[in-house]
Parts: structure tokens; sequence; C-alpha cells
């Protein structure tokens, strides 16, 4: 399992289809925006950067709100992190 | 497990710089480890001690360097990005003949090896980009 | 030793992204395994022809001919990508290999690390 970490809206189009079946999307900074709709991965969003842009009530039902241990975590059980920016 | 931890963005420009202080900061209360924090690209400029935020905002850089000095991690900025950037400890200031130096305390300058001896090294190594 | 695979995804001369994680990539060869993916718009940075001479920033494209003595034999970029782009590979500087979404998936499992530019 690979992390993926997309970090604005437009780096998604560098990943969307590297991105394999078991991989895990984290969403952070302007990424958060993904968030909003529903993809077809694993996605999380990192809280601090949902909550500043007012999207908590506004994420697709898919989207796990996240705190940064949880981020720590998700690396640990990845096998490396590949970051889209 | 030990972390790699790569920044590429300028504070107050990006959001990069301080998402990966969060991260850092995380690692560390998770019980992991931290072997480097290697800050490339724009990223350098975080160890520019002139930077002089308003009172009512993070002072980032501080945060970054007493992150640094309090849990004796290695803030190293690329040497190659910090000449193209105006960031210099004394030794680059007089070797270029500046008139200062402006390295801020807790960053190191050093070159692009280590990036990638950190990168070989760690268990992960996550990069926080613009 | 942790082999390192470096993604490129920005076009050159627009910013300095590109010649920097060049910069890493040749520093990374020296040390260890490395291999390089372009994709998205960093597929730009190996169009032939370029010539900065009049826009005064480093026509580091020039570099990439240099990968294969560097001991940096993983070369590859994305199909799609390239399709999109409406490109081929005669269009390129060096030989790239065009590697589907399958193919990139498992080009980045084979590889320890993964450091993106």
């Amino acid at each position: 399992m690979i992390v993926h970490t997309i970090n604005k809206v437009s780096a998604l189009g560098l990943c969307d289809n590297l991105v394999a079946e078991d991989d895990k999307i984290i969403l952070l900074e302007d990424g958060v925006y993904l968030g909003l709709q529903s993809l077809p991965f694993s996605v999380f969003a990192i809280r601090c950067d949902v909550d500043a842009r007012g999207l908590r009530g506004l994420l697709a039902a898919q989207t796990e709100v996240i705190d940064y241990d949880d981020f720590v975590h998700l690396c640990t059980e990845a096998d490396k992190v590949c970051s889209w920016f | 497990m030990n972390f790699a931890i790569v920044v590429h963005g300028a504070p107050y420009s990006s959001e990069a710089c301080l998402s990966a202080l969060k991260f850092a900061r995380a690692v560390l209360e998770s019980g992991h480890s931290i072997n480097r924090v290697f800050f490339y690209h724009d990223g350098v400029h975080t160890a520019n001690s002139l930077i002089a935020p308003p009172q009512d905002e993070a002072p980032i850089s501080e945060q970054w360097q007493e992150f640094g000095i309090g849990n004796n991690i290695e803030l190293i900025a690329c040497i190659a990005s910090c000449l193209r950037r105006g960031v210099m400890d004394e030794t680059e200031a007089n070797r270029y003949e500046k008139s200062g130096s402006n390295l801020a305390s807790g960053f190191t300058i050093s070159g692009l090896g280590q990036l990638i001896d950190a990168s070989i090294s760690a268990d992960r190594v996550v990069t926080f980009g613009v | 030793m942790s082999s390192i695979l470096f993604v490129f995804s920005r076009p050159p001369h627009g910013s300095i992204n590109a010649q920097e994680g060049l910069d890493a990539l040749l520093m990374g060869s020296a040390f260890t395994t490395c291999s390089v993916l372009f994709v998205g718009d960093g597929l730009m940075q190996l169009v032939s022809g370029q010539s900065t001479d009049d826009l005064g920033t480093k026509n580091f494209s020039l570099s990439f001919g240099a990968l294969k003595d560097y001991g940096v034999t993983g070369i590859a970029c994305s199909e799609p990508d390239l399709v999109a782009r409406g490109l081929n590979k005669d269009d390129f500087l060096i030989e790239v290999e065009t590697l589907n979404a399958a193919g990139m998936q498992a080009f980045i499992r084979n590889h320890d690390k993964v450091l993106n530019f």
C-alpha cells in the first residue's frame, strides 16, 4: 500500500492513474477541496485544513477527516509515501 | 520508525512549510524519529533569520528553529538553493563577499547529498511540495 | 541500499523546480540506484530543441543526455500524458520508456523511496 498526498486540486491529474486499488490518498492544504467530491479511492483529509476552509459540513461522505498523528500512522502502514503537488 | 522530511515551500508563501512542521511534531509525538529535515527549493527561506512576520501571525521559522534545537534534529538547508535565494552562513557570505550572513541558528547549510543520504537511510521519506 | 524513484511533474523554465529536481537526481545517482518517471507537464522537460539563449535561464535539458553516464537506466514517462499532449517519443532528447497506468504503478512499487519534484 502506498500513501499519496495531494496538496492542490490540479495535482490529482498527475496521479489519478498511478493510484493502485489498495493505495490511500491524503488530502492536505488546498488539496482538501478534492474532498468535496466522491473519488474512486480511499480518501482522507487533514482536519485543520478542512476546518480552516470551512469545509467540515461540505465534504463527501467517503472523505474521512484525520489529524496529523493519523497521517503519520498511515505513513507507517504504507510501503512508501508519494507526494503530489 | 525513522522519517526523513523534505520541505519545498517558503514560510507564508505556501502552506507546505507549516504542514511539514505539524507533520514533524506528530512524528515525534507518535514515538517515531526523524533523521533529518531537508529544506530544498524555496523551502530554504525558512532558514532566513531576517524573517519578521506581523505579531499576530505565527513565527514559522522560529518554530522550526525551536523544534530542531529542542529535539536535536538536523535542519539542513540545501546550499545550491540557499545561494540562489540569498540565504547564507558566515562562511558562504565571506566566500561570495556579501554584506552579511542570515542563516538562523538551528539550521545548517549543506549539500544535496544530505537529501539522498536521508532518503536512503530513513524508513519513510515524506515531501511537502508547492 | 534503497533505490529511489524521482518523479518529475513540472514543465521546464517557468519555475526552477524542474532544474533543481534534475540536480537532485544526478546527485542521487552517485549514491544509489535511481530511476526517473516523467508525468504531466514534466514530460515537457524532455522535448528536444529547447533554446534558452534569449530567455536567460540555463538550458538544463542538455544534461538529460548524461543520465545514462550517471547510471540512471530506468527512464520512463506516462503514456497517457504523452498522448494527451500530442507528443511521441521522437520529440524527446533521449530514449524513454513509455508506461501505461499499470506499468507506472509497478514502477513505483519496485522502488524503495519516491522523491517528487
